[in-house]
């Protein structure tokens, strides 16, 4: 299986995105954990512009690699704190977290190999319609003419035939990702913002709500109390 | 294309770091880092997943908006959790997590 320079790039950024979340676990002065972190979700941007999520992707760098970093750093610089230093039960302590996360990455890296659909079809939910076809997911109960045709009862994927997707080798899990409708990947933006302010207007309404409260809450819970 | 497999891993591999940065570091900002960086990885997976759902090459949009929502609601919670740990330091001078024992003295 030959990779293209688009997988190459995947790859080499998902690595590197990875060493960069390591190192901010593992570095001791805060400041370079939150540059670790910067790097990290740049990277991860990069990721989301390769998945063809443009404005996601420029959402991430703005508010996380941008406005939550300086955060961090503005608020390490205040307190002027010191570097961890090494206690007697650090090691053990390290070693504790190591398993839970390796034992979590198991666990999640099994289901995601383990897929319904995994090497035959490219809509992990289409399989799971398939192969639960009479109990009709997501659906009141149906007639029982209509489980005679179970492709046709998936309301998650309704059209799951997708044209440009190529057909996936033996090798790969989960089916690959369709391939992506360029005029749709041109109008990210505006698709998301015609979502967004018809389908969940009330919901951004109210997070609008939470970030000014948050706010709010922030500078009350701030700000230096006076005693007297 | 790739997988939507390794997508998940990926992301799995992220928040599992994450985690393990929430149990081994004391330092309660780095401890918010990590939570920030498992709340990123949570991102990569929903947007992969808007990909893998989505007909036609145009991806389900719904799962973007989640994200999008996600993101805002960890801009709160870092303002907030960061004022916490302001308010933190001016009582206690220090940000170490092992050093919050007074509900267990």
């Amino acid at each position: 299986m030959e990779l293209s320079i688009c997988q190459l790039l995947f790859y080499i950024l998902a690595a590197l995105a990875i060493l960069c979340a390591f190192a901010v676990v593992s570095f001791r002065n805060p400041v370079s954990s939150a540059m670790g972190m910067a790097l990290c979700f740049a990277l991860t941007a990069a990721i989301l512009f390769g998945m063809g999520a443009q404005f996601l992707g420029i959402v991430q760098l703005i508010v996380y690699a941008g406005a939550i970093l300086v955060l961090f750093l503005f608020v390490v610089m205040m307190l002027d704190i010191k570097d961890e230093e090494r206690k007697t039960n650090g090691r053990c302590n390290a070693i504790a977290g190591a398993i839970v996360a390796g034992m979590l990455a198991g666990i999640i890296a099994s289901i995601a190999i383990g897929l319904p659909g995994a090497t035959d079809n490219p809509c992990p939910a289409k399989a799971l319609c398939n192969s639960f076809g009479d109990l009709a997911i997501g659906q009141p109960a149906t007639p029982a003419t209509d489980s005679a045709t179970p492709a046709s009862t998936c309301s998650t994927c309704p059209a799951a035939v997708t044209p440009g997707a190529p057909l996936p080798g033996p090798e790969t899990y989960g089916g690959p990702l369709p391939k992506i409708d360029p005029v749709a990947s041109d109008n990210d933006t505006k698709l998301i913002g015609a979502t967004l302010f018809s389908q969940y207007n009330i919901q951004f309404v109210i997070l609008a709500f939470a970030l000014l409260s948050g706010t709010v809450g922030a500078v009350a819970l701030a700000r230096k109390i006076r005693k007297d | 294309m790739i997988p939507l497999a390794h997508y998940l891993i990926f992301s799995g591999i992220l928040f599992a770091i994450g985690v393990a940065g929430v149990i081994v570091r004391r330092n309660i900002i780095v401890v918010l880092m990590c939570l920030e960086m498992m709340l990123s990885a949570a991102n990569v997976s929903l947007v992969a997943f808007s990909r893998a759902q989505g007909t036609d090459g145009i991806p389900v949009y719904d799962a973007q908006i989640l994200a999008l929502f996600v993101v805002g609601i960890a801009a709160a919670e870092v303002a907030i959790g960061l004022a916490l740990i302001v308010a933190l330091f001016r009582a206690r001078k220090t940000v170490e997590s092992t050093a919050l024992t007074t509900l267990k003295d």
